[in-house]
């Protein structure tokens, strides 16, 4: 840096620039593979977006296709589905962030009142194992658990209750849904706020000891001042993808029964494609509504995250 | 218990909480292994015990039929062929497209530096979308190939920048050195920069390789034909199907074979290799989301 404040001084920028860019040549070889990719997969796509204003025809290509204006957002706003799957992806994004987002917080205080041993790695190790399957093989593995002639089921009639069709209830579907993600990913998400946690001052622990705080006291005023940040940056990148309402998980576990409480604008999107109307310029319509929607709530909740004297993203 | 003095000599009027946090924690711990545990009994059972039991704790008798069922039909080998070959190809790419971008990007005296990095971050929060991607695939010719699942995930724009900051605390002073002995870029990033970054570049390693191994959506977009699907897509259909379709060719297993137990072997066998790779390597996990977290 301060190398270049001084050829700045002695040199007109412009030359200096070339100069900078010729000594780096090899930089730009290194970033080819890396320029390729987000040039080819992520920015080419980008301009398949017009289809959201036209009508997709195969022969005539993105190019040649008729622009239709506001057609398929005409129709959109009209279609009962589509309504059902906005009002869907918002509930379920937002008690996501009411039931499953503090769990990890828990987790993380709780295992960080162990002390270290065999027995807090042996914890660990199986806490965030989960995080690493497939949601293909976790809801493989929900669906026998939960099922009609699962163990859940059979412990309930043996303590006197009704055998339940979890995953064609509709009004079980959704907390099952809540508690299979914590059980798959808490233990992960807790990982990073214990790393966190580990970062804190022992100082102000030792302090706080002959101050006579207990536990609690300490909780509240050394740990969770720790590591507010890092909870602010987690709801942030959460709040973020609230049109991601969990594609992976839902396509994984719904079924028609529960469709009514479970149908998300992606699950919408990939029916709506790929097995119902496969109306191409339709499809991208309802994506770049998500998308816009999605940019600008992470927007609005950086700036609030500012607001409030936090960091934020941008 | 309640007036124990440890090292400190102070009162440890804490036992109570620990005991009580230590049980809960086990008892989530068991709520974790249930459903594996589970799984594994349930592909090694007969149907009929498992109609009389279905909350097993311990079987009375060990059967490999479901096991015998799945390896009959070619599509587990088909299966675990095609993640294979996704695995090695790529995962060597996508570290080539991650690592080095990240690299350049954390380099200081690279002049297009902040709008490349601009342009990268914007990608993980604006995207083409579904349909656009999908007809590039098919303009570029890849559609139904391997190629398409391999070459549509190459970089990823989050380990990218886990990569980026641990890259920028390596010391400058080594690479002048480096350039004064004549070498150029290519050479300090293969030659002192990776080897001098082995805790990130493992861990970014491990991740593309847990995400490559539990590959399925793109393959169901882009690939047709069952004999080209990875693993998980075979796991998918296997779990979501009747036994019918699973498509044993041995008809004299098809007809006393226990549903619920071949999808508890499908999923047993997707998930065996990092099931018991993962107690090794996590370590290597955790290390990589600390200096994540820390430095970034």
């Amino acid at each position: 840096m301060r190398e270049r404040a001084g050829d700045l001084a002695l040199k007109r920028p412009g030359r200096t620039r070339l100069r900078d860019i010729r000594k780096n040549k090899y930089i730009y070889l290194i970033l080819l593979p890396g320029l390729l990719y987000y040039g080819i997969f992520c920015y080419a796509p980008m301009y398949g977006i017009q289809l959201a204003f036209k009508d997709f025809r195969a022969s005539e290509g993105i190019w040649g296709s008729p622009f239709v204006g506001l057609k398929h957002y005409a129709y959109i706003f009209k279609d009962q589905e589509f309504w059902q799957a906005f009002r869907n992806t918002i509930e379920i994004s937002f008690s996501r962030l009411l039931f499953q987002f503090p769990v990890p917080i828990v987790l993380a205080l709780l295992l960080n009142e162990l002390r270290e041993g065999r027995y807090k790695k042996w914890l660990q190790t199986l806490f965030t194992f989960p995080n690493f399957l497939s949601w293909v093989i976790v809801s493989g593995m929900i669906v026998n658990v939960f099922g009609t002639e699962g163990a859940v089921n059979h412990l309930l009639t043996l303590f006197g209750g009704n055998e339940q069709m979890f995953l064609a209830n509709q009004e079980l579907f959704r907390p099952l849904l809540y508690l299979s993600d914590i059980w798959k990913s808490s233990g992960w998400v807790a990982i990073i706020y214990l790393a966190t946690i580990a970062s804190i001052s022992p100082d102000l622990y030792e302090a706080s000891y002959m101050d006579g705080a207990n536990r609690f006291q300490r909780m509240l005023y050394i740990t969770w001042p720790g590591i507010r940040s890092a909870v602010v940056l987690m709801l942030l990148l959460s709040v973020g993808n609230t049109m991601n309402a969990g594609f992976d998980q839902i396509f994984n576990m719904y079924n028609p029964a529960v469709l009514p409480v479970s149908d998300i604008l992606d699950t919408y999107i990939y029916r709506v494609t790929f097995q119902t109307s496969g109306d191409f310029g339709f499809s991208t319509a309802v994506g770049l509504f998500k998308s816009l929607i999605n940019f600008a709530l992470l927007v609005l909740f950086d700036r609030l995250a500012k607001a409030v004297g936090e960091r934020g993203i941008f | 218990m309640g007036s124990e003095r440890n090292s400190d000599g102070q009162t440890r009027k804490i036992n109570w909480f620990y005991v009580l946090n230590a049980a809960l924690l086990g008892l989530l711990a068991l709520t974790i292994l249930y459903p594996f545990y589970n799984a594994v009994l349930i592909s090694l059972v007969s149907q009929k015990e498992y109609m009389t039991t279905p909350f097993m704790l311990w079987p009375t008798e060990i059967t490999f039929d479901a096991y015998a069922y799945i390896f009959s039909s070619s599509r587990i080998y088909h299966g675990y062929t095609n993640t294979l070959l996704i695995l090695t190809l790529g995962v060597p790419y996508n570290m080539l497209a991650t690592a080095f971008t990240a690299y350049a990007l954390s380099r200081e005296r690279f002049p297009g530096k902040k709008i490349a990095t601009a342009l990268v971050v914007f990608t993980m929060y604006f995207s083409g979308g579904l349909i656009p991607l999908y007809l590039l695939v098919r303009d570029l010719g890849i559609m139904n190939s391997l190629a398409s699942v391999i070459l549509v995930y190459g970089a990823n724009t989050f380990y990218l920048l886990l990569m980026r900051s641990y890259f920028a605390e390596i010391p400058s002073a080594l690479e002048e050195s480096a350039k004064i002995d004549g070498a150029n870029d290519l050479v300090i990033l293969l030659r002192i920069m990776l080897p001098l970054s082995m805790p990130i570049v493992a861990t970014v390693t491990l991740f593309f390789s847990v995400d490559r191994w539990n590959e399925w959506f793109n393959a169901m977009l882009f690939l047709r034909e069952g004999d080209k699907w990875p693993l998980q897509l075979v796991l998918r259909s296997i779990v979501m199907s009747t036994i019918d379709d699973i498509g044993s060719r041995n008809v004299s297993i098809r007809k006393t074979v226990f549903e619920d137990g071949v999808k508890m072997a499908a999923v047993f066998i997707t998930m065996a290799p990092i099931m018991f790779t993962y107690p090794f390597l996590q370590k290597y996990f955790l290390k990589g989301m600390l200096v994540g977290s820390v430095k970034s």
